[in-house]
């Protein structure tokens, strides 16, 4: 007979030579400088690897635990259908809702990244626009420097079905979070003077690009008082980046990537919907058989693949507690070195970081030097490509338009690299980035003589 | 490495399916398909220079990659264009895609509510499911295709199609849509689509998707005779690709165009097979090892249609040694069985539902370890002893006799042990 403690044992693969063993815990506190290496051992060598914002990254004892996971389907995959997947994605669940203080476990479903929590928030808005509940005209609201997914999402659910998109701008360079909360008043009275119901905003709990820590609870609450009926925050990257407590938030929907900043392998993010009456009507696109049982159940089964990465949260949470203060050690380590290291190389460059420090998380944005003419997404994607390929350095660059920009406006900073930084960074990293773009100003090169190549 | 003349070796075989459970008598190889060793190791390497440098991957590798894998599909199935193919998780995404096109239609008053859709009543659950979800919630109403089982020939089901689209065509009623199975999961049977699909076109139904979830390696596939405007399949299953990946055709034409995938990124609106290529940060390496599997299916004596065939033969051959050993029959005539075949169970058993056909699976794994999925026939009036359980046994290349005797084995000591599910309920 099955013994119901089959799972874990076999997880474990001590019962098995062929797996790969779960590494064993220091007894002594935390975990070393070397272990940490030797867990991003499979990093790419001779890369500075500052941009963990984008893809994020992924410890070698989780990849081993997801893949004795990926295995177990393999061996034997109706027995693991049938009586391990749900138990173990509802575990994973219970943590991310202790960890982000949701209220009830149903509140928190597992889908693969913020994307696709954007595909499921915005159909359930397109199928209120369809059915009536919503009027042609109302509006949706969004930053202007929403991820680019997400203002695609609007597009194809909420223009299509008849919604009207307001925009708010935020400035760049920042020097405070007012700056913020002014735009979003004025855009959110600017939308309600033309008698648009808002229906739904959606904001970033940390901008993409450029990146800012947005002040979310402030703007939800002007949200409430201005009668937007719903909010949505995209905080893609924020778990393991900044505070997460989604009932202090109050948002309705909240979104996080886990693959980004906890550690998890590609890719598993949660999205957690307020208990409300609109909760049945939020469905993931992908329909299965659980069609109607809760989201948290629909996206927990969307037909055969492998859902490997999350059921890794339990060795996830494991391998974080490792490091002295747990995520928020991490986090509070990862944010004073990225502001040490900006500013290390806004002095060397004779620049400036694009926002205060209060307002970045582990992600900071850096002024480059005016002389590199960076006027261009274009340029600044070719500037991205050039260090990559003749510098091995993995960083990605902003291009920020400014209206008032003279002819010849050496002066003016246009473009900013968005630094991250890890627990497996080092200065060494930040010292290539340097060097690399002090190279390129000593040489000459502008980014219009990168385009031409 | 076995040398490139020569075909791949019994040894070779079960060296690539080791990792199975070696305590398992795996004769489901229809749910959830299998994946050779060297493929997943093939999957870990894409998965590495992910984690390796991820950026690179993404701006160097991955867009590339993935064009490799569908103009190997578009060949395999016959495709005009490569534009046609795109790669998808599953069978259900696939439906999720066509389906969500299908409700825009009724938002733009395209399609009107009451018009039809017509599927089979043995549709798999997740796409009856989906089609609820998006033409039922849209306006549409449904027409189920009802089958009988057993079945004798083609001919039942040519009749009851035709009788489904007369009947969704009356009062003047417009088919926007049908969803045809070419093999259904439960009870698995082989279904003339393209008869299907011409009956369909000649009375102007709007959209016609064909689901081949189990139909890659299993029967031959040739996406333009069928003459489907959707077309998909599964290639985890009988396609050797590691979870998961499928392909969706979508043939061109207008219909094609608004296609869109709905998790919706930064590639909207240039197509769904580029849409589908960039569904956001994730592990696409399931769908980057399709010119692996084609190699890996190449040192195969005939390739795939080898391994299609003899894998039809052995089925068939073990299901007749079943029933002869049972007493029972098949559910269909031998040519409408594909990989799977429908072995009728002893009646003594007593599976007089769902629930006892899955209690049933459930012992057989557990107390025998034999794992077949057992599908549930409600009797006709009047029958006597009917045949009320089926298992569906499948064959794949890793799949042995001792596989089909131990679970003979475990029947014949059922009913000699006067078992019945019964016993299970309690």
């Amino acid at each position: 007979m099955e013994s119901a403690n089959d799972d874990d044992h076999r997880a474990n693969g001590s019962d098995d030579n062929r797996l790969p063993k779960k590494p064993k815990l220091s007894s002594s506190s935390f975990i070393t400088d070397s272990e940490v290496i030797e867990e991003f051992g499979h990093h790419q060598p001779g890369i500075a690897r500052i941009n963990n914002g984008s893809f994020g990254s992924c410890p070698a004892s989780i990849i081993a635990a997801q893949k004795r996971w990926q295995l177990r389907f393999l061996q034997q995959p109706d027995d693991f259908f049938y009586n391990n997947l749900q138990k173990r994605i509802l575990h994973s669940r219970g943590i991310i809702k202790d960890v982000i203080n949701a209220e009830h476990v149903e509140e928190v479903s597992l889908v693969d990244n913020a994307t696709t929590a954007a595909a499921i928030v915005l159909q359930h808005i397109g199928w209120a626009f369809a059915e009536g509940r919503f009027q042609k005209g109302d509006a949706v609201v969004m930053l202007h420097c929403a991820f680019q997914a997400v203002k695609k999402s609007i597009e194809a659910y909420v223009t299509r079905a008849g919604g009207s998109v307001i925009v708010v701008h935020l400035p760049f360079p920042l020097s405070s979070e007012e700056e913020i909360v002014a735009e979003f008043r004025k855009a959110l009275a600017k939308g309600k003077e033309n008698g648009k119901k808002v229906r739904l905003a959606i904001i970033d709990h940390i901008t993409s690009m450029p990146c800012v820590v947005i002040p979310v609870r402030d703007l939800v609450k002007i949200c409430r008082e201005e009668g937007v009926e719903r909010v949505f925050v995209d905080a893609a990257h924020a778990i393991g980046n900044v505070h997460v407590d989604v009932r202090e938030i109050g948002a309705d929907f909240y979104v996080s990537n886990l693959h980004k900043w906890f550690f998890c392998p590609p890719s598993a993010a949660f999205l957690y919907c307020r208990k409300s009456p609109v909760s049945p009507d939020l469905h993931h696109p992908v329909v299965s058989h659980e069609y109607g049982n809760g989201l948290a159940i629909e996206s927990a089964w969307i037909g055969t693949r492998d859902y490997s990465s999350q059921l890794v949260i339990p060795e996830v949470l494991e391998f974080i507690n490792r490091f002295e203060g747990g995520i928020e050690g991490i986090r509070t380590r990862n944010h004073n070195a990225v502001i040490e290291m900006g500013q290390m190389l806004a002095n060397a460059w004779g620049t400036a970081l694009g926002c205060p420090p209060d307002m970045s998380p582990s992600m900071a944005m850096v002024g480059l030097p005016a002389n590199l003419r960076i006027l261009s997404d274009k340029d600044a994607l070719n500037l991205r490509t050039r260090l990559r390929d003749h510098f091995g350095v993995e960083v990605p660059i902003h291009y920020q338009e400014i209206k008032e920009l003279q002819d010849g406006g050496d002066a003016y900073v246009t473009g900013y690299a968005r630094i991250s930084h890890q627990v497996y960074n080092k200065v060494d990293d930040y010292i290539k980035l340097k060097d690399a773009i002090l190279q390129l100003v000593r040489d000459g090169v502008t980014c219009k003589m990168l385009g031409s190549e | 490495m076995s040398s490139t003349t020569k075909s791949i070796t019994e040894a070779e075989i079960e060296a690539e399916f080791s990792h199975h459970d070696p305590t398992i008598a795996r004769i489901n190889n229809g749910s959830f398909g299998s994946c050779p060793k060297s493929i997943i190791s093939a999957q870990q390497q894409y998965q590495l220079q992910f984690l390796q440098q991820p950026d690179h991957f993404y701006f160097n590798t991955l867009k590339s990659s993935m064009l490799n894998s569908r103009k190997l599909i578009q060949s395999l199935v016959n495709a005009e264009k490569v534009d046609e193919i795109s790669i998808v998780d599953n069978a259900t995404t696939a439906a999720a895609v066509v389906l969500q096109h299908i409700t825009w239609s009724f938002f733009s008053s395209q399609f009107q509510p009451g018009d039809a859709a017509v599927m089979l009543h043995y549709a798999y659950g997740s796409v009856k499911s989906s089609v609820h979800a998006y033409f039922t919630r849209a306006g549409g109403r449904v027409i189920e295709v009802h089958l009988p089982f057993p079945l004798c020939s083609n001919e039942e089901i040519v009749s009851e199609f035709d009788q489904a689209l007369k009947r969704a065509k009356m009062n003047g009623g417009k088919i926007r849509l049908a969803v045809i199975d070419h093999i259904t999961s439960m009870p698995s049977v082989v279904i003339p689509v393209k008869e299907l699909v011409q009956m369909c076109r000649n009375d102007g139904v709007d959209v016609i998707f064909v689901d081949g979830a189990h139909a890659i390696g299993n029967v031959e596939i040739d996406v333009r005779d069928i003459g489907a405007d959707f077309y998909t399949s599964n290639l985890h299953k009988w396609f050797f690709t590691p979870p998961s990946a499928a392909f969706l055709y979508c043939k061109r034409s207008d219909k094609g165009s608004n296609v869109h995938h709905p998790v919706v990124s930064v590639e909207y609106g240039n197509g769904l097979a580029i849409e589908s290529a960039w569904i956001g940060t994730r592990d696409y390496s399931a769908q980057l090892v399709i010119p692996e599997v084609v190699e890996f299916v190449n040192r195969f004596e005939g390739g795939i249609e080898g391994i299609r065939k003899r894998n039809c033969d052995m089925v068939v051959e073990m299901a007749e040694m079943l029933v002869k050993a049972w007493g029972t029959e098949l559910g269909t005539p031998i040519e409408m069985c594909s990989s799977m075949a429908m072995v009728g169970m002893p009646a003594c058993l007593g599976i007089s539902g769902n629930k006892d056909a899955l209690n049933l699976r459930t012992h057989l794994r557990v107390t025998f370890k034999v794992e077949v999925p057992i599908y549930y026939r409600a009797p006709l009036e009047g029958e006597v002893n009917p045949i009320t359980g089926y298992a569906r046994i499948s064959h794949q290349v890793y799949n042995t006799i001792e596989d089909y005797y131990r679970f003979r084995d475990a029947i014949i000591k059922l009913v000699n042990d006067d078992f019945t599910c019964a016993i299970l309920s309690n």
